[in-house]
C-alpha cells in the first residue's frame, strides 16, 4: 500500500483521498492531508506510527522553543546558550533514535527499521537548524509541523524539503492546471518505474541467479549498465510521483533529480542525484563544519566525512561504506587534481562519468564482499582470472531481451529530451502518450497484482 | 462549457478519468461472461484490472460483442481456474455456482478421455501399466494450491526399479530438450547444447509446451517431424504449481506425453521430476514448496512404463539430506546456479537407456 506504483494505492488510497481534499473548504485541506498521512502510515507500519507521532511532537515543541528565544531584536546571552542547548538536545535526541534503530535493523532484525525514518528523521533535523539559524521566519504551529514531518508523499522516501519550501502558512492555489501539472509529473513517475526499472530490474536478478562467477565480461559491464539505469528510474521515477502528488494538492514541485548521467564529474554527479539529500549533507554537515573556507587539509577531512556518512545512511552492510568511500576520494581528487582540467574538456569528463559511476553502482549494489569481488573480477577479467562455466555467449541473449528498454532509458538520460518535452508538454501527443503509458503500467501492475501467479515465472 | 474548459485545463485527466469509466464499464460488461476467470480484491484492485488480467490470456474487450469469445473461453478449459472433483457431503452453499457445474461437466470428461487414453495404450505396449490415482483432490486442496498427493510414491518406485547405465556425451547428439528456466540454465551452462537440441523458455508451461513457437527452432511439432530424434527430455511443472489441481495438471502431462509419442514414435521419452526448490523457499511459500512439487513428481512417475517412457528425477543429484535443493548450489532458491548445471548434466549422464 505504500508503494504509489500499486493498484491500491493509484486506485483505492489516492483517488478518494483526492476527492475529500478537493471538496472539503480550503481552509480544512491540510488537517485531510494529516489524516490522510497518518492512515497512509498507519497501514504501512500502525506500530511505528507512535514512533513517529512522538517524534513530531517533540520536534515541535522543541523547535518553537528555540523559536521563542529570539522574540526581541537582539539576543541575550542567556538565551543564546538555552537555544544552543535546546538544539544539542533535540539533535542528539534524533539522531540517536535514528542510530538505535538503525543499529537494531542491523543487529537483531531487519524489520525493526521504521517506515522512512532515514527520511523523517532528516528532516526534523533540518526543522531545527533552520530553525536555530532564523530561517524559518514564522513561529510554526502543531498542524504545520506535523504535516511538514508526516506527510504522505514524502514520509517513505524523500524527497527531504525544505520547511521553508512547504510555504505552509501560505494559502494554497489548487485548480485543475496545477492538477494537470502533477498528474503529468506523477505518470511519467510512474512510467519511469514500472515500465523501465522495474523491468531492467529482472536482470540484476537473472545475473544474480545465474552467479556473478559464470556471466562473461560483456555481460557484467551490461548488468552494472542496467543496474545503474534501474537505480536511477526507480528513484527518480519515485521521486516525480512524490512531488507530483504535492504539486496535484498545491504544493510547489520538488526537485531531486537534474539528469545526472550528463554530468562531467563525480561532485557534479552528485550535486545533481538525490539533490534533496546532497544539499542536506552540504548546509547541515559541511558548511557547519567549516565547508571550503577553511585549511585545504580540514576541508578533505570535512568531505571525507560527509562521504562516510553518506555511505552509513544508505544502508547497513561493509559495501555501503566502501562506496560511500570511494565516492569521496574521487570528489576530493577531482577538487585537488583535476577537477578544474575535466569541466574544461567536454567529452572526457562524460565518459569519465558514465565509466566509472556504474562501478560505484556495483558495490553499492552488492551486500556481500566476497560475491562483490568475484564481480570485480568478472568485469576486469584480466585481474579476477577465468569465471567458472560462463557462456561466452549470454550477452547476445541478453541485449536481445533487454537491448530495448535500454534505448529507452538512455534516451531518457538525456537532458535536451525532458527539456524538448518542457517546452510542448500541452501538445496533445504527448498528452496522449501520457495516457497510454500510464494505462500500460496498469497493465504490468494488474498483471503482478491481481494475480500472485504471474508475477512468479520460471 | 465547464467540461470544455477543463478539458483545455486539464486534458490528461479527463482522458484518464473517461478511459477510466469506459475500462471500468467493459470489465462491469463482460464480467459474467468473457472476464469470469479473472479475479481481483475490491479492497486493493480496481474493477478494470480485469481488463488487463484478461489480456494475459488473450481475452480481449472487443471479444464482448462477438460470439467468438463465448467459444474461445469454452475451448481453452486449461485456462480456466480448473475443475476440480466434487466433494461429496459439500453442501454447496459457498459455491459459485455456474462455473461448477461445467468444472465437474468438464472434469468427468477429462477422466473419460484420459482413461481412454492410457486403455490405448495399454493395448499398444507389453509395458508397465499407467496407475490411477487412489483418491481425488478436495476443494479444500484446491482453493489453498495444495497439490494433492493422489498417486503416493508406488509410480516413482517402481521407475526406480530400472537400471539405468551410464553414457558419454555423444548420446545426446540426437535428444531433445523441451523445458522452462531450468532447462534454459542447462543449456546455457554445460555443453550439452553442442550435442542435443533444446526447446525451452522461460516460464514455459505444459499446458503451452505444444503451442508455444520457439524463437528460432519453431514449435516441438515441427522439430519433431525431422525424424531424427531418438530421445526427448522433459523438465516442467514449476509455474503451473499454483494453477489447478494435480488432476489438472496430470491429465494435461498425459495427453503431452501421448502426443509425443504419436510424434516421435521411435523415440525414449524421459520424464524429468520437477526440480525441488530450496529450504528456505520450501518453509516460506505457500505454493511454491516441495510438497507440492513431490506430489506432482509422484503422478508423473506414474507414466513411466520402463520400456519406452522414464522417470528420472534430478533432485538424487542436487538436493541435500532433507530433500531440499542445496542451498550453495542457489541464489534465488529455485534455479541452480549456472556452474551447477553440470550436476544435472552428470545426472543425465548416468542416467541413460541403451
Amino acid at each position: 500500500m505504500v508503494n504509489f506504483a500499486g493498484l491500491e494505492f493509484i486506485f483505492r488510497f489516492l483517488p478518494v483521498f483526492l476527492v475529500i481534499y478537493y471538496v472539503v473548504p480550503s481552509r480544512g485541506r491540510d488537517y485531510v492531508l494529516l489524516l490522510g498521512s497518518f492512515l497512509f502510515y498507519a497501514m504501512g507500519e500502525p506500530v511505528f506510527l507512535l514512533l513517529l507521532l512522538t517524534l513530531t511532537l517533540v520536534n515541535h515543541f522543541v523547535g518553537r522553543k528555540i523559536k521563542e528565544q529570539q522574540g526581541g531584536y537582539k539576543m541575550f546571552p542567556l538565551q543564546k546558550a538555552k537555544r544552543k542547548r535546546l538544539l544539542i538536545f533535540v539533535l542528539i535526541l534524533d539522531v540517536g533514535v535514528l542510530a538505535l534503530f538503525k543499529g537494531l535493523s542491523t543487529f537483531v532484525d531487519s524489520s525493526l527499521l521504521p517506515l522512512g525514518i532515514s527520511f523523517y528523521i532528516f528532516k526534523m533535523i533540518s526543522f531545527q537548524v533552520d530553525m536555530y539559524r532564523g530561517d524559518i521566519w514564522e513561529k510554526p504551529d502543531l498542524k504545520s509541523t506535523a504535516l511538514y514531518f508526516t506527510m504522505f508523499p514524502q514520509v517513505v522516501s524523500g524527497p527531504i524539503m525544505r520547511y521553508d519550501d512547504g510555504e505552509f502558512g501560505a494559502r494554497r492555489e489548487c485548480g485543475p492546471e496545477k492538477f494537470e501539472d502533477g498528474l503529468k509529473y506523477f505518470v511519467i513517475g510512474l512510467g519511469m518505474k514500472v515500465l523501465l526499472a522495474d523491468r531492467i530490474g529482472i536482470l540484476w536478478n537473472d545475473l544474480q541467479m545465474i552467479g556473478f562467477q559464470s556471466i562473461s565480461t560483456p555481460l557484467a559491464w551490461f548488468g552494472a549498465a542496467g543496474y545503474s539505469l534501474q537505480l536511477y528510474f526507480d528513484f527518480w521515477g519515485y521521486s516525480l510521483m512524490a512531488s507530483g502528488i504535492l504539486v496535484m494538492l498545491g504544493y510547489e514541485f520538488i526537485q531531486n533529480f537534474d539528469h545526472p548521467y550528463a554530468s562531467r564529474s563525480i561532485s557534479e554527479f552528485y550535486r545533481r542525484w538525490h539533490m534533496t539529500l546532497g544539499s542536506f549533507f552540504r548546509d547541515y554537515v559541511y558548511i557547519p563544519m567549516g565547508g571550503s573556507r577553511c585549511k585545504k587539509s580540514r576541508m578533505l577531512l570535512n568531505l571525507a566525512l560527509v562521504w562516510i556518512l553518506t555511505g552509513i545512511w544508505h544502508g547497513n552492510g561493509p559495501n555501503f561504506l566502501i562506496w560511500g568511500a570511494v565516492l569521496g576520494i574521487f570528489i576530493i581528487l577531482e577538487k585537488v587534481f583535476y577537477g578544474k582540467a575535466l569541466s574544461k574538456i567536454p567529452v572526457v569528463g562524460n565518459l569519465y562519468v558514465l565509466a566509472l559511476i556504474p562501478l560505484t553502482w556495483v558495490v553499492f549494489a552488492i551486500t556481500d564482499l566476497r560475491q562483490l569481488g568475484i564481480y570485480f573480477g568478472r568485469l576486469f577479467p584480466f585481474i579476477g582470472g577465468e569465471g567458472i562455466a560462463v557462456n561466452s555467449q549470454d550477452i547476445v541473449r541478453y541485449s536481445q531481451t533487454y537491448g530495448g528498454l535500454f534505448v529507452a532509458g538512455i534516451v531518457l538520460c538525456i537532458p535536451g529530451v525532458f527539456h524538448f518535452y518542457e517546452k510542448h508538454k500541452k501538445n496533445p501527443v504527448f498528452v496522449l502518450l501520457l495516457a497510454a503509458v500510464f494505462w500500460y503500467c496498469v497493465y504490468f501492475m494488474s498483471s503482478s497484482a491481481g494475480n500472485p501467479f504471474m508475477y512468479f515465472k520460471f | 462549457m465547464k467540461w470544455i474548459k477543463l478539458i483545455k485545463q486539464s486534458p490528461l485527466f479527463v482522458i484518464l478519468l473517461f478511459s477510466g469509466i469506459l475500462f471500468t464499464a467493459a470489465a462491469a460488461g463482460g464480467r459474467k461472461t468473457i472476464y469470469r476467470e479473472q479475479t481481483f480484491d475490491p479492497w486493493k484492485a480496481p474493477l478494470l484490472s480485469i481488463l488487463f488480467t484478461g489480456l494475459n490470456d488473450d481475452i480481449y474487450p472487443w471479444q464482448l460483442f462477438t460470439q467468438e469469445a463465448v467459444q474461445t473461453t469454452a475451448a481453452l478449459p486449461e485456462e480456466r481456474p480448473e475443475s476440480f472433483p466434487e466433494e461429496s457431503g459439500d453442501t454447496g452453499a459457498e459455491r459459485d455456482t455456474a462455473s461448477e457445474t461445467e468444472g465437474g461437466a468438464l472434469l468427468a470428461a477429462s477422466l473419460e478421455a484420459a482413461s481412454s487414453v492410457s486403455e490405448a495404450a495399454d493395448r499398444a505396449h507389453s509395458a508397465l501399466e499407467r496407475l490411477e490415482p487412489f483418491r481425488e483432490s478436495t476443494r479444500e486442496e484446491y482453493l489453498n494450491h495444495i497439490s494433492a498427493d493422489i498417486y503416493g510414491d508406488a509410480g516413482v518406485i517402481r521407475a526406480g526399479t530400472y537400471e539405468f547405465s551410464r553414457v558419454d556425451e555423444s548420446y545426446f547428439d540426437d535428444a531433445l530438450f523441451i523445458g522452462d528456466s531450468r532447462t534454459v540454465g542447462l543449456r546455457d551452462y554445460t555443453d550439452l547444447s553442442e550435442h542435443g537440441e533444446f526447446l525451452c523458455e522461460t516460464s514455459l508451461t505444459i499446458y503451452k509446451m505444444m503451442e508455444e513457437n520457439f524463437k528460432g527452432k519453431g514449435t516441438v511439432e515441427g522439430v519433431l517431424a525431422s525424424g531424427k530424434y531418438g530421445k526427448i527430455y522433459i523438465m516442467a511443472g514449476i509455474n503451473e504449481l499454483g494453477r489447478g489441481t494435480t488432476e489438472d495438471f496430470m491429465e494435461k502431462y498425459t495427453e503431452v506425453i501421448d502426443r509425443l509419442r504419436e510424434l516421435a514414435p521411435d523415440a525414449k521419452i524421459f520424464i524429468q521430476g520437477i526440480m525441488r526448490v530450496s529450504g528456505k523457499k520450501h518453509s516460506s511459500d505457500a505454493i511454491f514448496n516441495n510438497n507440492n512439487i513431490n506430489a506432482r513428481n509422484n503422478a508423473i512417475a506414474t507414466l513411466a512404463d520402463n520400456q519406452q517412457i522414464f522417470y528420472i528425477d534430478v533432485n538424487e543429484a542436487v538436493c541435500d539430506e532433507e530433500g531440499n535443493l542445496t542451498a550453495d548450489y542457489t541464489h534465488d532458491q529455485i534455479h541452480l546456479l549456472g556452474m551447477y548445471n553440470d550436476l544435472w548434466k552428470e545426472f543425465l549422464l548416468s542416467h541413460g537407456v541403451q
